[in-house]
């Protein structure tokens, strides 16, 4: 059974999809610069215009859900991929009260965030994955065998991290937190932007007239360290390749590579070297993070949207902020290509070397 | 909504009111630096690998509340000093325990991770199943929670057992005839996360080897 994306809506720190990705061809950073959270140090955040997370989450599901062709989402499983869940509200109530009494232990982990939506729209069933950043790449692996399986017709997928003291911090602790707009794949860079996000997916069986197909995914470990990736870049080869295999796609039918591309030295070093081992220089490849920040949990679903948007546009992403590329031995392009684009592959991974790509493609 | 048999090939479980003693984790775990580094879920989850005769292949793993030590101890720091212990943050993330279980097998296939509220446990014997299913391969499903930490007394209203832990190994039973649906056997004072799992350790432990689940 395929898989076909059929709606989809973001909300991020460019705005809703139409408005994030004019900011990509524009090559216009929506990434803000804040003095808020770390004394003395000014952080590149990426920020959405929000009053909660449970109301953007509300907002964009309805907005997916008027544009779909379900009247309601009582037959439909909804998977979350977050990587704080309700962290925010728990976080404001600590670091205000400095105890734990006032806390809701239900409104502290990523069912926070199913729970309010099971309550607002009647999901079938739900589930909640964490697996830090690929979360949501995780949930559209999940959606995809569940639905090749004939388990479920209907998924909702969804990617939601908002941002919290404890995230900004500790990128700022590991020492990959930047000032500035991040520049993926420069030598110049000096880390990411942590950032926020909500991106939901419609996943079905059935296809409708502006579908795109979730052709194949791939996950694997690396076995290597808790935050570095493997420098020979085994992790992220065997899940680029493991999802092309799943596409029943070849190397060639790739015609671009959304990169997961954080701008941390040791990613787009590693992530370079996958992609240059494996596709030589015969892919485009940019990472969207330039504009949005590294939304974390949100990143697999928002950046799968931006890839069903490049097909639909025909034109390959540019890579924002690139002066000096690390490695030449991969195609990064400056400016926008229009092209067709059928097929593409979209990059995640996290702490405790966990790598998810997917591929998501032009219905034939 | 599709219905799959799963047989349990081997099962574990363990719990305290306060803290699981003998972890055997320096047989499990012979590198001291690594050993240090470890989180108490992320031994908890070790031990019941072990005790599973587990080593390599699809880990399904479930919490509920996770590396609430480390996100505790960063949330003081962040109170107090306004910086955070670089080791704190990246074993704070929901994949810690079955990372550093990765890491010290060199197993270098699949991890997902579940934390789905009071039905944590039940939805990653879900993803088992389907990760079962998809691979034709054996699958561990382990959920463990670890709730010990200073002033857990302020939001703790359920658990008696503040770590505790249950994993099987499962793989795909092709003939659904005979397969049971989860029995109730929950244990008293354990966190209810948990308690889908508990129920299906103890199935097994009562001989019984093949469990219904809905996808």
């Amino acid at each position: 059974m395929k898989s076909y994306i059929n709606n989809y809506e973001v909300l991020c720190d460019a705005g809703d999809t139409k408005g994030l990705m004019q900011a990509i061809y524009a090559k216009k950073s929506a990434v803000s610069i804040d003095v808020s959270y770390i004394k003395d140090r000014p952080s590149g955040l990426g920020k959405m215009h929000y009053d909660n997370i449970f109301n953007v989450l509300k907002d964009v599901t309805s907005k997916v859900l008027k544009a779909s062709n379900l009247e309601n989402f009582k037959d439909t499983l909804l998977i979350l991929g977050s990587s704080v869940g309700g962290m925010q509200e728990c976080e404001d109530i600590f670091y205000s009260q400095k105890n734990y009494k006032n806390i809701n232990p239900n409104r502290y982990s990523m069912n926070t965030l199913t729970d309010y939506l099971c309550k607002e729209f009647d999901f079938y069933d739900s589930r909640a994955i964490s697996t830090a950043c690929t979360s949501s790449a995780n949930a559209l692996v999940l959606a995809k065998r569940l639905i090749d399986v004939e388990a479920y017709e209907n998924i909702l997928v969804v990617g939601a991290d908002g941002l919290c003291a404890s995230t900004v911090l500790g990128f700022h602790a590991l020492g990959v937190l930047s000032d500035k707009p991040c520049l993926p794949f420069d030598k110049e860079r000096n880390g990411m932007n942590v950032a926020e996000a909500v991106a939901i997916m419609l996943i079905q069986n059935t296809k409708t007239k502006d579908s795109m197909e979730l052709k194949g995914v791939g996950a694997s470990s690396d076995a290597y360290h808790m935050t570095n990736p493997d420098p020979e870049a085994g992790g992220a080869m065997s899940s680029m390749r493991d999802a092309i295999n799943d596409a029943k796609l070849s190397l060639d039918d790739i015609d671009y590579v959304n990169a997961h591309g954080t701008a941390t030295p040791a990613n787009d070093r590693v992530e370079a070297l996958a992609i240059e081992k494996l596709f030589a220089n015969d892919v485009y490849v940019s990472s969207t993070k330039a504009i949005t920040g590294h939304t974390l949990g949100a990143a697999g679903a928002i950046e799968a949207i931006i890839s069903c948007e490049v097909i639909k546009n025909s034109i390959i992403p540019p890579q924002t902020g690139l002066q000096n590329q690390e490695n030449t031995n991969i195609n990064i392009p400056k400016e926008s290509i229009e092209m067709s684009v059928k097929n593409i592959v979209s990059n995640s991974f996290a702490f405790g070397g966990n790598n998810t790509s997917i591929v998501v493609g032009a219905c034939v | 909504m599709k219905k799959v048999a799963i047989k349990i090939i081997s099962s574990a479980k363990v719990y305290a009111p306060t803290q699981i003693e003998e972890l055997d984790t320096k047989r499990l775990v012979p590198k001291m630096m690594l050993r240090r580094r470890l989180t108490r879920n992320s031994k908890v989850m070790l031990y019941l690998s072990d005790k599973c005769g587990f080593t390599n292949g699809k880990i399904v793993y479930g919490s509920c509340y996770s590396e609430l030590e480390e996100t505790a101890k960063i949330a003081d720091e962040a109170l107090m000093q306004g910086a955070l212990s670089p080791t704190s943050f990246q074993n704070s993330v929901y994949n810690t325990a079955p990372s550093y279980f990765s890491l010290i097998n060199g197993d270098k296939d699949e991890i997902i991770t579940i934390s789905s509220g009071m039905k944590t446990s039940l939805d990653a014997l879900k993803t088992s199943a389907l990760q079962a299913l998809v691979s034709k391969e054996r699958v561990l499903c382990v959920a463990v929670e670890c709730l010990n930490i200073k002033n857990i007394e302020q939001i703790n209203r359920c658990a008696d057992y503040l770590e505790a832990g249950c994993g099987v190994v499962l793989e795909i039973d092709d003939d659904i005839s005979d397969a049971k649906e989860i029995q109730n056997l929950k244990i008293d004072g354990i966190i209810n996360s948990l308690q889908d799992l508990m129920s299906v350790v103890q199935m097994h432990e009562n001989g019984i080897e093949k469990i219904l689940i809905e996808l």
